[in-house]
Formats: C-alpha cells, sequence, structure tokens
C-alpha cells in the first residue's frame, strides 16, 4: 500500500479544519452530506469541489489534508442512547442498480471508525473500527425490494470484490451490515485502495434466508451479481471529505439524531436544506416508505434510494400493547413507545386468521427500532412470556425475524387465541441484542436491553 | 511470475516465494540458497518400494509431534494438478508403467520424511468418468459442489492432484522438476523416467504454500496480509489448529473395504482469507469467540495464539451442544465448535492437512483435508455453514471472512494402484 503521511489527528486544530469546510467548499455544504453524483463516473456537473480541486487557492497543506479524508472528532462520555454525533457526512451517491430481485445504491464516502458488534452487554462485545491513514473510502449500499421499496436488512452473507483494470484489488469482503442515523440500515466497510484510479465493485448477492411473507415470499431466491464503478481521485476526496458537515460542539452527545438524508430523486439539482439543527420531528421526513409508497413501489423514478425507515404506528393492524403503568391507554407517537436500549419497541397483536399467523391464531409481531428515525435493529434474539393473573403458567414464545412487504423487517410468531388475551401482561425479552455494526451515534444505544413489561389493553377498540 | 528480488526478502521469505514460484529457474535459485549456504543434504530414499506404506496417506508416523503429541506438518506444500496428455489411454499397460516408474524414482531420491519427501497423487471423479465402469460402492467420490447458499467456486475437473510436501524447499521444486522439467538428476538420483508422456503439468492451477510457526507473519509484505498477526502463529487466522485431539487418525480416514481399501478420499477447497477485516476491526475476544466459542473468550482458554490449548480445541460436549443457545443468547458462535457438531460418536471425522498461501499475491488457504468418503466433509461443511443457526453471517464462525473459490474431491488409491487406477481394479491382473 502507498505511504501516505500519518497526521497527527490530536494536533490538527479543528478551527483550521472548519475554516476549510466553509470557505472552501462552501457548496458541498448545502448539500449537506448528499452531494449527488448520478452519472457515478466522477463528472457529476453539480460537485463544487470538482471546480474547486483546481484552484489555486488551495495550497500543498491543505490538499494534503484531505488526502485520506477529515479528522473524526470523538463525543466524550456520551450516553448510553442515541445521541447527536459531531457531524453529518458527506457521501457521493452512485446511480442505483437492479439485479435479480433487489435493487442496490452504492455510496462512497472517506473511511472512518465504526462498532462492529459480537455479543452486546460486555466490554469486548463491541470492537472499535479505526481505518488506516492509508486511501480508501467507505463503502455502502442500500439493498432494497424495487417491487415494495422495503429495505432488506438483514446479514444473508453479501460479499464484495474490487477491481482495478480487471485484477482484484485485496482480499473479498462481506460487508458488514450497519446502521447509520443520516444512512438508516446499510452495508458497508472502509475498503483501503491502493491508488487513484477507476475502481470496478462486484457485489455478490446470494439467496435470502431469511424468512420473507407477503409480497417478498418466495421472492430473493436466486444467487446474483452487482456491478457498478467509480473514480477515486482528488475531486473526491474533496467532495466527501470537503462536504461534512460539523455540528455545534454543543449539540454533541445529545439525546437526538440527526435527520435521515434525502436519497429520493438524488441527481435533480433538489437538495432539502439539511442545515437546520437536527431537532426537528422526524416522522414526516421524505425518506419514509410507508404504506402509501408500497403501493406504487413502481412509480418510483429510477433515482429512488429508499431509507430503511419502518412503517409508524398507525400502519399496523391489531391491538398495540403498552405500558402496564402508562398514564393513557393509547400510545399516540412514536417517542411515546417503550424504549429499552433506547431502542423503541413496537409490540402488536395481530386478529385472528391474519395472514401472517397459522390458521385462526393470532400474530404477535415486536418491532424494535431506532427512537427518531425508525430504522429497524434486525439480527437481535427476541422472544415473549405471556402471564395471566390466575394460576396458569406462562407461555413462552420465540419470535422469528422477518420481512414482511406491508410491515417491513420485525420479530413474530403465532400464537393460539387463547393464549393471548385483554389483560395478559406480556414480557420482550432480547435474548440478545441487535448484532449490526453502527456508525458515530449509535454505538451506545441497543446493547445492554432489559426485558420490557407490556399489558394487552383490556379496553380493546376497533383498530384495523 | 519472476524471480523474487533475494535482497528484499528473509531467507525463508525468500525459499518460500521460489516455493510458489515454481519452475526451473526457482529451482535453481533454491539450491543455490539453501545448498550453498550449508553442509546440507536432503536424505535419499529406497529402492525398495516394499519398504514403503501401502496407504499413500500414511505421513504421521514419519512426522514429528510437538510437546503436546500433536503432530508438526511439513512446512512448504505445492499441488500439482495434472491432465492427461491426449490421446494417453489410462488402461494402457504402459502409460501405467510410466507413472510407476515416475514416482518410484522420487521414492529412491527422498526419503519418506518431511526432511526428504511426502506425496500423495489423487484422482478426480472427472477422471473415473473417463471410464465405463463406475467406481465400487466402498468408495464415496462424488462430483464437487458449492455446498454454501449462492456458492459459486470453481471445481477441480482435471484428471489428478499431486501433492508434494516437505520441510525442504527444494526438495518439492526438485521433485516437480524432475517429473516435468528437463532435470537428468534429482538429489543425486539419476532420473530415468518422468511424467511428461502421461500427464501435463497444469500451471495455472498449481497451487502452493506453507505452514509453521512464525511463517503467515512474515508474510506482512503482502497486500491483504497485515501486521498485526502474531508473530508465533502457524496460520493465517493467528490461531494453532490440526490438534491431536481435533484431527482424525489416518486409520479412521482410510478405505477398509473393497479393492480401493487402504486409500482415502481427499477434498482440497482454496480459499481467499479476509485477514485485515480480521486482525484489525474485530478484537481478539470477538476473534476467540468466532473461531472457538464464546467461552474460550470468557474463560480465556486459548492465550493469544492457540498455546494454551495443548492437544485440543478445547470443545467439551457441552461446550459443542451449546452451540444453538450461544447463537441466540449470545449472538455469535465458534468456528470449532458449531463443526465439531458433525463428529462422529466424539470422534473428528476429517483429518485436515491443510496449509496457507499467498497465491495470487494474496492470503489464503489450501484446506485439504482426508476422510473416509466424501460424504463426511460435506457434513462438516455444512455444519460450519450452520444455516440451523439463529446467527448472523458476521458472527457465524469465520464464515465472514473466509471466501471459497474452488473445491475438488479426489480418490488417494492404495499406493499398490496409485499410477491410472481403472474404477474396478479387482476384475484386472495385478501389476507391479
Amino acid at each position: 500500500m502507498r505511504e501516505t503521511p500519518a497526521p497527527n489527528r490530536s494536533d490538527r486544530p479543528r478551527l483550521a479544519r472548519r475554516t476549510f469546510v466553509t470557505g472552501v467548499t462552501a457548496g458541498a455544504l448545502a448539500l449537506a452530506g448528499c452531494t449527488g453524483d448520478g452519472d457515478g463516473d466522477g463528472d457529476g456537473d453539480e460537485s463544487p469541489a470538482d471546480d474547486e480541486s483546481d484552484d489555486d487557492s488551495l495550497d500543498e497543506d491543505t490538499l494534503e489534508d484531505i488526502e485520506v479524508g477529515p479528522e473524526f472528532l470523538e463525543v466524550e462520555d456520551p450516553p448510553d442512547a442515541v445521541y447527536l454525533p459531531t457531524h453529518r457526512e458527506a457521501m457521493r451517491m452512485l446511480d442505483p442498480i437492479e439485479t435479480g430481485d433487489y435493487a442496490l445504491a452504492p455510496m462512497l464516502s472517506y473511511p472512518h471508525p465504526f462498532w462492529i458488534v459480537a455479543g452486546g452487554a460486555g466490554e469486548e462485545d463491541v470492537s472499535r473500527e479505526d481505518p488506516d491513514d492509508g486511501r480508501g473510502v467507505h463503502m455502502m449500499f442500500t439493498l432494497w425490494d424495487p417491487e415494495t421499496g422495503v429495505v432488506l436488512p438483514v446479514d444473508d452473507g453479501a460479499e464484495l470484490r474490487v477491481y482495478r483494470d480487471g485484477e482484484q484489488v485485496g482480499s473479498p469482503r462481506s460487508p458488514w451490515t450497519m446502521i447509520s442515523q443520516e444512512m438508516g440500515f446499510h452495508f458497508g466497510d472502509n475498503v483501503p485502495l491502493p491508488e487513484d484510479g477507476r475502481y470496478t465493485v462486484e457485489v455478490d448477492l446470494p439467496p435470502l434466508s431469511t424468512r420473507t411473507t407477503g409480497d417478498l415470499e418466495g421472492r430473493f431466491g436466486e444467487r446474483t451479481t452487482a456491478r457498478f464503478e467509480f473514480v477515486y481521485d482528488d475531486a473526491f476526496r474533496h467532495e466527501v471529505g470537503g462536504g461534512v458537515d460539523y455540528l455545534d460542539e454543543a449539540e454533541w452527545g445529545a439525546r437526538d439524531a440527526l435527520e435521515p438524508m434525502d436519497h429520493g430523486g438524488h441527481g435533480d439539482g433538489e437538495h432539502d436544506d439539511h442545515g437546520d439543527d437536527g431537532h426537528g420531528e422526524h416522522d414526516d421526513h421524505d425518506g419514509d416508505h410507508d404504506s402509501a409508497e408500497h403501493s406504487d413501489g413502481h412509480g418510483q423514478d429510477h433515482d429512488y434510494v429508499p431509507y430503511s425507515a419502518l412503517p409508524t404506528i398507525d400502519d399496523y393492524p391489531g391491538t398495540l400493547l403498552v405500558a402496564p403503568d402508562a398514564d393513557t391507554p393509547e400510545t399516540e407517537t412514536h417517542e411515546d413507545l417503550p424504549r429499552s436500549g433506547d431502542a423503541a419497541v413496537l409490540a402488536t397483536v395481530f386478529e385472528p386468521g391474519h395472514r401472517l399467523a397459522d390458521g385462526d391464531e393470532r400474530y404477535f409481531l415486536v418491532s424494535p427500532r431506532t427512537p427518531y428515525n425508525r430504522v429497524p435493529l434486525p439480527d437481535a434474539s427476541l422472544s415473549i412470556t405471556i402471564e395471566r393473573d390466575d394460576d396458569s403458567d406462562p407461555e413462552h414464545f420465540d419470535l422469528e425475524q422477518t420481512i414482511d412487504g406491508a410491515f417491513d423487517h420485525h420479530y413474530g410468531t403465532s400464537v393460539p387465541e387463547t393464549a393471548i388475551q385483554p389483560g395478559d401482561v406480556v414480557t420482550v425479552t432480547f435474548d440478545r441484542p441487535p448484532q449490526i455494526a453502527r456508525h458515530q451515534g449509535y454505538e451506545t444505544a441497543f446493547l445492554e436491553m432489559p426485558p420490557i413489561e407490556l399489558e394487552l389493553p383490556v379496553d380493546d377498540s376497533e383498530d384495523e | 511470475m519472476t524471480l523474487p528480488d533475494r535482497s528484499a526478502l528473509s531467507r525463508r521469505d525468500y525459499v518460500r516465494t521460489l516455493v510458489a514460484v515454481g519452475g526451473a529457474s526457482a529451482l535453481a535459485a533454491c539450491l543455490e540458497t539453501v545448498r550453498n549456504d550449508e553442509e546440507r543434504t536432503v536424505p535419499s530414499g529406497t529402492d525398495d518400494p516394499e519398504s514403503l506404506p501401502e496407504r499413500q496417506h500414511a505421513w504421521n508416523s514419519v512426522l514429528s509431534t510437538d510437546e503436546d503429541g500433536n503432530v508438526t506438518p511439513p512446512q512448504h506444500h505445492v499441488l500439482v494438478a495434472l491432465s492427461l496428455v491426449d490421446g494417453v489411454d489410462p488402461a494402457a499397460e504402459e502409460s501405467r508403467a510410466a507413472v510407476e516408474e515416475a514416482l518410484r524414482t522420487l521414492e529412491r531420491a527422498y526419503e519418506w520424511s518431511n526432511e526428504g519427501l511426502l506425496f500423495t497423487l489423487g484422482y478426480t471423479p472427472a477422471y473415473f468418468a473417463r471410464f465405463d465402469e463406475p467406481l465400487p460402492s466402498s468408495v464415496d467420490l462424488p462430483d464437487p459442489e458449492p455446498l454454501i447458499r449462492g456458492g459459486d467456486p470453481e471445481f477441480d475437473e482435471y484428471d489428478a492432484v499431486l501433492h508434494l510436501a516437505s520441510d525442504a524447499p527444494d526438495a518439492v521444486l526438485e521433485a516437480e522438476q524432475a517429473l516435468f522439467g528437463d532435470r537428468e538428476r534429482s538429489n543425486g538420483i539419476d532420473l530415468e523416467a518422468d511424467l511428461t508422456d502421461v500427464f501435463e503439468s497444469l500451471a495455472d492451477r498449481r497451487r502452493t504454500g506453507f505452514v509453521g510457526d512464525g511463517l503467515p507473519a512474515e508474510h506482512a509484505d503482502v497486500p491483504g496480509v497485515p501486521d498485526s498477526i502474531p508473530e508465533e502463529a502457524p496460520f493465517f487466522m493467528g490461531f494453532r489448529s490440526g490438534f491431536r485431539r481435533s484431527q482424525a487418525t489416518e486409520d479412521r480416514v482410510t478405505i477398509g473395504t473393497g479393492p480401493f481399501a487402504g486409500g482415502t478420499t481427499q477434498q482440497i477447497s482454496s480459499m481467499e482469507l479476509q485477514l485485515e477485516v480480521w486482525f484489525e476491526q474485530d478484537n481478539h475476544f470477538q476473534r476467540v469467540s468466532k473461531m472457538f466459542s464464546r467461552e474460550h473468550a470468557e474463560d480465556e482458554l486459548v492465550g493469544d495464539y492457540g498455546e494454551a490449548l495443548a492437544d485440543s480445541s478445547g470443545l467439551t460436549d457441552e461446550r459443542i451442544a451449546a452451540t444453538e443457545a450461544d447463537a441466540r443468547e449470545h449472538g455469535v458462535v465458534g468456528h470449532a465448535q458449531k463443526t465439531a457438531r458433525a463428529r462422529d460418536d466424539g470422534e473428528p471425522p476429517l483429518l485436515r492437512r491443510d496449509f496457507n498461501t499467498v497465491d495470487g499475491d494474496r492470503p489464503g488457504l489450501h484446506f485439504l483435508s482426508l476422510q473416509h468418503e466424501i460424504g463426511d466433509f460435506v457434513r462438516v461443511r455444512e455444519a460450519m455453514n450452520g444455516e440451523d443457526l439463529d446467527v448472523p453471517r458476521a458472527n457465524n464462525g469465520i464464515l465472514h471472512y473466509v471466501f471459497v473459490d474452488r473445491r475438488g474431491n479426489y480418490l488417494l488409491p492404495p499406493r499398490s494402484l496409485r499410477a491410472l487406477p481403472s474404477p474396478t481394479p479387482d476384475g484386472e491382473d495385478e501389476r507391479g
């Protein structure tokens, strides 16, 4: 690998960085982390960095500064919860690809830290990846079903290989499944690159083994390969490095989340103004794929990239379970949902005979999600215990991870109608937390996840 | 491939690289390096074929063992892929005689040991398909299959593979040249026959590798091999393996009945390894959890590179039985733990003779195993796949880090049938 001068990160003044960002690539700031590049060849006409890279006002030292990427700033003593990171990332979005039953949207940023998880509560269970100072990218892709718009958020063995001039670069990789506040669920990894140039990436997608239901049932059964190209050069580094948008330091670590990035319709020159403070109501962001979008997925323009937001409370039929001591029996808003490890936990039991249940049983669905952006929390293990206020023994059910065409990612099981009745207390247990990698702002949440006690309300109103 | 720069490499790395390059000039450079440097000779072999074991795979008795009784494999390996020369009739007596004579020449030239040369010659299902008769039911040798959901490896569809192994790098190179090059003498023995009339050596299918304490760490100059590999580790993944109690015995993997009694089956899976992620993203606790088990990590049973495991991978029946529960509760299962579920009454079914490689200038593993039948390997691989386990791929043992490119299945006939065997040797005259 080519040697790159190792910047002394601790000594690098933050002020200088901000001056650089503001002074040189102010245009990228307005894009706020979504520097669209519709043709994916590095000549995007809306990338201000392209023009700036030839700017004589950039001295060599400044260029050197972002040879790899901007420095990664730390939040001191973050809460054990979702928190605001230090910055919004910038990335280059490449054209979405359809292959087999899948759609895939590649995105590239600069290498940056993330956290991988094996286990959850233990000190050693989370490992922080710090990229080398060498060159490379943080390579990401969102994978979804183009028919329903449902993002497929499970680790089922995708592999990627990078080529240059027909020769494989480095070893193959299994991209991590990851969540980030701006990107939602995606696959990604830091990928070192030996030098500037044009690279081709092949993503192999094996048949999906996770349970799929509804419009997704019986699909994704064939292996398929997606291919895309990108150019790694100064223009790219300026674009993604210079486009970083730092929040006010006072906000760092606050219990909130960055709003989802606006992926939809990128390349049309319109970008939402993300320059607000990140405290807005997120439930109505553009990245929603609510039930209305599910029905007209065919009408999406080809640049559409869904954000992995789960449906809202009202989109689920059945009876929502509530905390036994809830002041009001109704849970109105997403942020009212009970939390475990800062995950908002939506639990509902469908009426008998629902398509997801066996025969005339009921379907018990639990959908843990991030508290602000409704991002799914996959690859956890959940079980429920149902207790009745009589002498009967509690009933225990393991839930199965499932992706449904309408209700999206969840954990569910069929339960006999007699097994659950109004007034029953249901304990939702996280046998293990979600085994997904996290970007900054999510790495301290969803790890220690205590059981949640819920109640099937007695006042069972019509809810369909 | 060009010869490596002597001045840029340690002596050990240099000769290892020469083995990987192969050919006459690599041999010449290797001989110059190892034989002129010191008063060293490679021990010569025997004129008496009867003194050699009937099992081609009878290696353990001539290999040394470590303090824990684990067999120490030879350091240098070459897998020579062979295709029958066009027009050669494998049933023709002259062809068989030529192959046998060439192999006996090797046995005269080199002692049957890790200091001399160990080798096996194995045949693929594609070879046996040249004959009208099928293999007997006592031999389980199906065509290779992907054995991975959605996997798409290539298959070894040529005729045979010659596995050369030695601690002496010049021995494996010289033996290969003796059979396919233009050498006239090999380790002081006049060469009377080679294989070129019968077999063509497929250069682009040639595979090489190495095993040994510290050898992986010496390859940190290869792209994709991080500096953080433990210096003592004998394998790229950073841990010892091939523990005595985790290995099948040679007896166990030997075919006991039928015309190929005394033979065995061999499978070779070649894979790339993602070591940068393994060593630089996962931490040691996670690596131990994924390679052995969560309990190995919590109880610190492994040490830095497996040195705390004496002669077994430390898998109790309880730890093996806990695989499903570990998946659900901890979200991670160990490679050793879950594959041990394929044990037969507690007995490991595979005799591993795998070795690491930097073929293609990337880190990899040639996973070579011997087993009574290929079905044993399939069972182990399915246990390794762990499709039944409630665990994400990233934490499902080491699946996240290994990428199988090729698979091949072989029959290693007994020594007396190693030269172009017919699938029905019973029906033929005994041959010498």
